[in-house]
């Protein structure tokens, strides 16, 4: 809590702050946690006006309480589910993407999660019509392959053009960038400067190891504090505007046993309430295309679920859900 | 939004938050009626509860609309010190706009820091802040904003750098892409600094014949770079270009000959001989400097950079930290100065990548470089036929 300063709230002159500072009360958790009678006595001031001062700043600075019919009430309306376009991941994601919630799709290096993020992409921007902010932060964007992707699904250069201009690109190569980038898009909507096509309903972080991973470990622990600060803004960003943020992650060696698992530790495991593990089949070999797709944390359905992907064919008619939706 | 259902039971009806934000301030009517009955604060009056409760409802959900919208920054996501920030945290100091009215020597007194520590930080957050409420309606700085459409335009403007071996050129879609970091790995002898001199040369091809016009930076970790060997492939690339000029019957292509000499084409690469890891990495992080006053710069070599992280360093964590490090600093270098970043690496024979001393730990240097145009492996078989290139993965495709 902050800092007590003349015109924090009514009723907080200069003179009494000077007072309470003198007497060892500097912040607002000082304040409220102290006994008011005493510094009443100690400080000259009056009781009543200590109190008013008490009540208003814990209105001021206290956390809000909700109802939980009224929080059920607002997450039906104002939650959506967007498609990703791929079939298969939408069977593991039940239906989409959901608005409001962080997912994480994880992978070895050239596993294809750049590939299912540009079609994700793809899909939104064209399919549903709504804006996309892709942040990209290991240069792994190429509009030549959003191209590719819309042309696949339409002929029409115009909704191709009018698609790609839905998709907004941003680069941020460290953490701080990432951070700004995040600010900016909060101001953006506030001063609701916003494209007249669509709203903003999806953004793609692509990918947060790279711009975590040279903080981590060692003696240093700024480095959790701010991977935890980008997990908390990407969290607060999809419930306040209902996005959907999808993120991508890389995989690293467990020390102990020898297996592949997501980086960034337990503490990002948590973030992220889906998780998707892409694979590379061991059949075809690593030029193959096809892709095991595992659910591996879900708050909706079982884990443990796999679904293949061919990453050769994204974004054709073969993979969208509808199509695949005759097949179960 | 929230913020309308709380107005209606705080008794006010207001139709968007701006509205709410505007009307009179509902802390006044609370502390009036503080001031006026005494009673208040028996903490029995029934009025005097709902009076509070009303207050507090209607200020809880001022503060959120206020919170939200003004956006308070938290001091942890601003590129503070860390001590300077431990000290501002103790003295209760946690969002952005708190310090924002805050002077320097005030700040200093109350927190503890020295004055220019104080000046400082007062510089960034000013920046921070300022920065953010103005840049709204407009692109971000440096136009790191755009739409799939510009960046699109700019990709089909965007020049490749030839390499002169036509197959090498097909796998690679053109040649290697500028803006981006390719990584070549191989066994050790198979001719990795070869293509990264031939590359240095290639650069400066004019743009008539198809090439870059740029400059080279060569940082060379293993000492292997040798100039005669240039000179070699210079003087063969000047008469490759020489022949070509000669059945083009055009103007511009014997002036732009003239320019491309011998000289001209060594005094145009920059030679950094790093030896151990720590120069390695102090001349990466000081070549953004370095390319501001070349701009003519389109290609940065690093030959070798798994070879200063092989030995001396035992730490493992240490090293994925900075190999990471490194791998951001040359893309977001490549980004920045539009060029390209190209990497050396040498591979132990099995065509493992990058294994070092814990044999276990699959960790290629492919992943922490994450570099995202094209990994070329030399591999060569046991059966020592001459050393076969396959692309491992390429553009268009983009999976591997």
């Amino acid at each position: 809590m902050g800092v007590l300063r003349a015109g924090l709230c009514p009723g907080l002159t200069q003179d009494m702050v000077q007072l309470l500072q003198s007497r060892g009360i500097k912040t607002v958790v000082d304040l409220v946690c102290a006994d008011l009678e005493e510094v009443a006595q100690k400080c000259g001031l009056s009781y009543k006006a200590l109190v008013a001062l008490r009540r208003v700043l814990l209105a001021q600075f206290s956390a809000f309480p909700f109802n939980g019919a009224d929080l059920y009430e607002e997450l039906k309306t104002s939650t959506a589910i967007l498609s990703t376009g791929i079939g298969s991941l939408d069977k593991l994601l039940d239906a989409g993407l959901y608005t409001g919630e962080v997912t994480e799709i994880v992978g070895a290096p050239g596993s294809g999660k750049t590939q299912v993020c540009l079609c994700v992409a793809a899909h939104v921007a064209h399919g549903l019509q709504q804006n996309v902010l892709y942040i990209d932060s290991n240069g792994g964007l190429t509009a030549s392959r959003i191209l590719q992707l819309l042309q696949a699904r339409s002929p029409d250069e115009e909704e191709q053009a009018g698609a790609l201009q839905r998709i907004q690109v941003v680069r941020a190569f460290d953490i701080f960038q990432m951070l700004d980038v995040l600010q900016d898009l909060r101001g953006a909507v506030s001063q609701q400067v916003s494209s007249s096509s669509g709203t903003l309903k999806v953004v793609v972080v692509d990918s947060v190891a790279a711009v975590v991973a040279p903080l981590l470990g060692g003696q240093q622990r700024e480095g959790l504090a701010l991977m935890m600060q980008l997990a908390r803004e990407l969290k607060t960003l999809a419930r306040d505007l209902s996005v959907a943020v999808l993120v991508t992650n890389h995989m690293t060696r467990d020390r102990d046993s020898g297996q592949l698992k997501p980086a960034l530790g337990r503490s990002w495991s948590f973030v992220p309430s889906t998780r998707l593990l892409l694979d590379s089949t061991q059949s075809s070999g690593s030029l193959g295309s096809w892709r095991v797709v595992c659910l591996t944390k879900s708050p909706r359905l079982p884990t443990g679920c796999q679904e293949t992907v061919d990453l050769g064919s994204l974004g054709t008619p073969e993979q969208s859900p509808v199509f695949q939706g005759d097949h179960t | 939004m929230r913020v309308e259902r709380i107005t209606e039971e705080a008794g006010q009806v207001s139709q968007n938050v701006f509205e709410f934000l505007r009307a009179p301030e509902p802390e006044a009517s609370c502390s009036q009626a503080a001031d006026a009955s005494p009673s208040v604060f028996r903490l029995t009056s029934q009025g005097a509860a709902d009076a509070g409760v009303r207050a507090r409802l209607a200020l809880g959900a001022r503060e959120c609309a206020r919170r939200w919208f003004e956006m308070q920054r938290d001091l942890v996501s601003l590129p503070l010190s860390p001590a300077v920030r431990v000290k501002l945290a103790s003295a209760g100091f946690q969002t952005a706009e708190e310090l924002l009215e805050v002077k320097p020597s005030e700040l200093s007194k109350e927190v503890g820091i020295s004055k220019e520590e104080a000046l400082e930080t007062l510089q960034i957050i000013r920046r921070e802040c300022l920065t953010n409420k103005t840049s709204y309606s407009v692109t971000a700085e440096s136009g790191r904003k755009c739409t799939a459409l510009e960046l699109l335009e700019q990709e089909h403007t965007q020049n490749f750098i030839i390499t002169f071996c036509s197959a090498l050129d097909n796998i690679l879609g053109g040649g290697i892409p500028l803006t981006k970091t390719t990584e070549i790995c191989g066994a050790p002898g198979v001719g990795k600094t070869q293509l990264c001199m031939q590359l240095a040369i290639d650069v400066q091809i004019p743009e008539c014949f198809g090439g870059v016009e740029g400059e080279a930076v060569f940082i060379d970790t293993e000492g292997s770079f040798m100039v005669d060997r240039v000179v070699d492939l210079a003087t063969a690339c000047i008469q490759h270009l020489q022949l070509i000029a000669g059945t083009h019957m055009e103007e511009e292509h014997p002036k732009a000959l003239q320019d491309f000499t011998l000289e001209n084409i060594l005094s145009h690469i920059y030679y950094f001989r790093c030896r151990d890891y720590t120069e390695l990495l102090a001349q990466v992080y000081l070549l953004s400097d370095f390319l501001s006053e070349h701009s003519k710069v389109r290609l940065v070599i690093v030959d070798g950079i798994a070879f200063p992280f092989r030995h001396d360093l035992d730490d493992l964590s240490l090293r994925t930290r900075l190999l990471n490090g490194l791998a951001q600093q040359m893309i977001s270098l490549a980004n920045n100065h539009r060029l390209a970043g190209k990497v050396g690496d040498m591979l132990l024979q099995y065509g493992l990548s990058f294994t070092g001393t814990k044999s276990k730990d699959g960790i290629s240097l492919e992943k922490e470089l994450a570099t995202r145009s094209s990994n070329l492996a030399w591999k060569t078989p046991w059966t020592e036929e001459p050393g076969r290139l396959q692309p491992v993965g390429s553009q268009e495709s983009d999976t591997t």
